[in-house]
């Protein structure tokens, strides 16, 4: 297993740095994905891993040893592209083989571990088809095992459920993980979907322009998010203004306590998810804010609902569907003080 | 079951207009010239009266026009064969090569073809001919005494024919090199390959329809080509292409000049389909 350092990586196509100063520890065994919006340097990121592009500046190590000026052939490393790459004029045997030949792997050797990665896949059965014989599914699981069955140091991914219909893609990603777990292997997995990089990963990497805006694990990058760009990026969020006082915040939710230097007199946004917010019938007399209900949509498990406050600002809440609320009802909301997370200033 | 006419001829109307175009002016020439082979040689006219195989037996029986044919399929393979080396890696740059390469390589390619062949086989005799550019200038400069028999053979023709040709081997290769996904060589060099590595197990058994496409275009355009080989050849190596057009004009006989038209048509053909034969790719649809 194999523990990678990313130290100051840049990289300049010519109009100004594409990937600007990242630097990431991986460790042995850990599933680190990338995350963020089409453009921010990802696959960049993951093609510098590989070898495919030369760094402009900065550090890649596995284990310590700088792979800067290391061939992408001679790095040892298992790809899994978007659109497959499988080989189109090669069985799946073929293509699973190919690696090992290159690592003159003795022909008896190179069946049995083929035999192996295709029933970890549960492929077993597939090795004489060609890859347009294949489901897309199917064809995903192959690219898997091509890059699994040569062992490499580290397995890279870019977005490779992309391609895939939503409930395979939900399939996929258990399977992959689980997969991913039982190997052992040191995984970066590049994505621009929010919940893919949420439920499979140690950590999260989240970049914007070219830069880290906050490396932590699912829940860091949820419940506590950097600043306000990762706080809407992943997942839906509202953003709260207050007051900054004594080690409080005045929001129209009441007062917040709120950790941390924050100048008395300042405006501050925090971070309320939709569905850390309760709603209750104003029968009920419970603690809470005074709303009316400006639309709800249903969604089988969830309802989402658009409020207004009493104050004219309006909150998206996200219940379960036990008790239901119409168009224009009255209801009170109620926010824990602990779900809020402050974000920053306000411009 | 009755199914209503419209149901039943509207496919046929569909494909009329073109089963028409192939028809006239495919099967129709040929059909005629099938039966041209056929007739009686004629005196003074283009044929006489009534049908005969003489046509045929005049081919088997005379060694010299089954050696001409032989010439000629060898003048098509080497031609082929040499277009194909000087063409794949021109195909290649033109395909994945720098940007700024391709722009003027493109242009490059296609030029020969804007001039006509009969201009470009007429530059060829200047550069050739006994008393041509070459041969002037190397014996002006002493490397040779004579000149060197560079025209009126088949070296000749061949070198012309790879200059007409070129372009129809270059064009089909590079658009399969296009068509192949660059993330394929990348798949490959990610499992171990080096780029040499990838380029033999991946890019270029990918690009082998293209390969074929361009032989099979060369090679009967080499067969059938009458402009070049009779312009370079001259009287002294004449290709069946030449000789069929002699049997029509020169010393009108039109019977046997189509049964040795028909000969070259059909030794090709054989040879297209062994050779489709052989390269047959199992990994398409
Ligand atoms: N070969 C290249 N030459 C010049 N600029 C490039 C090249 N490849 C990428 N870029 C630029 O670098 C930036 C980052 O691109 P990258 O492909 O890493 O984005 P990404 O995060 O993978 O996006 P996506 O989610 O759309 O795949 C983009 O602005 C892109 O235009
Ligand atoms: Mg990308």
């Amino acid at each position: 297993m194999t523990e990678v350092s990313i130290e100051k990586l840049t990289k300049d196509y010519g109009q100004g740095p594409a990937v600007n100063s990242i630097s990431i520890r991986i460790a042995e065994g850990e599933f680190i994905s990338l995350l963020g919006p089409s453009g921010c340097g990802k696959t960049t990121t993951l093609k510098m891993i590989a070898g495919f592009e030369d760094a402009t500046e900065g550090a890649i190590r596995f284990d310590g040893r700088d792979v800067v000026h290391v061939p992408v052939e001679k790095r040892d490393i298992g790809m899994v592209f978007q659109n497959y790459a499988l080989f189109p004029h090669m069985t799946v045997e073929k293509n699973l083989a190919f690696g090992l030949e290159m690592r003159k792997t003795p022909k008896d050797e190179i069946r049995t571990r083929i035999a192996r990665v295709l029933d970890m896949v549960q492929l077993t059965g597939y090795s004489e088809r060609y890859p347009r014989q294949l489901s897309g599914g199917q064809q995903q699981r192959v690219a898997l095992a091509r890059a699994l069955v040569i062992e490499p140091k580290i397995l890279l991914l870019d977005e490779p459920l992309a391609n895939l219909d939503a409930k395979l893609r939900e399939e996929m990603r258990v399977f992959i993980r689980d997969l991913q777990r039982r190997v052992g292997i040191t995984t970066v997995y590049v994505t621009h979907d929010q919940a893919e990089a949420m439920t499979m990963s140690d950590r999260v990497v989240v970049m914007f322009g070219g830069r880290i805006a906050q490396i932590g694990t699912p829940s860091d990058i949820y419940e506590r998010p950097a600043n306000l760009e990762v706080a809407e990026f992943v997942g839906q969020v509202n953003i709260v203004r207050g007051k900054v006082g004594n080690r409080i915040v005045s929001t129209a939710f009441g007062d917040i306590p709120v950790s941390g230097d924050h100048a008395a007199g300042t405006e501050l946004m925090l971070a309320l998810r939709p569905e850390a917010v309760e709603l209750l019938p104003v029968s009920s007399g419970a603690d809470g804010v005074p709303a009316k209900v400006l639309s709800s949509y249903y969604s089988g498990s969830l309802v989402d609902y658009r409020l207004e406050l009493a104050g004219g600002a309006t909150v998206s809440v996200q219940t379960f569907p036990r008790t239901r609320f119409a168009d224009g009802d009255q209801v009170l909301v109620h926010a824990p003080a602990d779900r809020f997370w402050p974000l920053g200033s306000a411009a | 079951m009755n199914v209503p006419a419209k149901k039943r001829f509207g496919p046929l109307l569909l494909i009329a207009p073109a089963a028409l175009l192939i028809g006239v002016f495919l099967v129709l020439p040929y059909l005629n010239i099938v039966l041209m082979s056929f007739r009686m040689p004629g005196q003074g006219t283009p044929y006489g009266p009534g049908f005969t195989f003489g046509n045929y037996g005049k081919f088997f029986s005379d060694f010299f026009y089954i050696s001409q044919v032989i010439n000629t399929l060898w003048i098509g393979f080497l031609t082929t064969f040499i277009c194909l080396v000087l063409g794949y890696p021109v195909a290649w740059q033109l395909a994945r090569g720098a940007s700024a390469f391709r722009a003027v390589g493109y242009a490059l390619v296609l030029s020969p073809l804007l001039v006509g062949i009969v201009i470009r086989s007429y530059g060829w005799t200047i550069l050739l001919g006994n008393n041509g550019i070459i041969n002037r200038t190397l014996t002006g400069w002493g490397i040779i005494d004579g000149p060197l028999p560079l025209m009126y053979n088949a070296l000749g023709i061949i070198i012309a024919l790879v200059h007409v040709f070129l372009p129809f081997m270059i064009l089909p290769i590079m658009s399969a090199i296009q068509g192949i996904d660059p993330s394929l060589e990348a798949a490959a060099r990610s499992l171990g390959a080096s780029k040499v590595t990838s380029f033999r197990r991946i890019t270029l058994p990918l690009s082998l329809p293209g390969i074929q496409a361009g032989c099979i275009l060369v090679f009967v355009l080499s067969l059938s080509a009458y402009v070049t080989p009779s312009l370079i050849g001259g009287l002294r190596v004449k290709t069946m292409a030449v000789t069929v057009v002699d049997a029509l004009i020169d010393t009108f006989q039109w019977p046997f000049g189509s049964a040795l038209a028909l000969m070259l048509s059909v030794t090709g053909a054989i040879i297209v389909v062994i050779f489709g034969r052989l390269t047959v790719m199992k990994w398409k649809a």
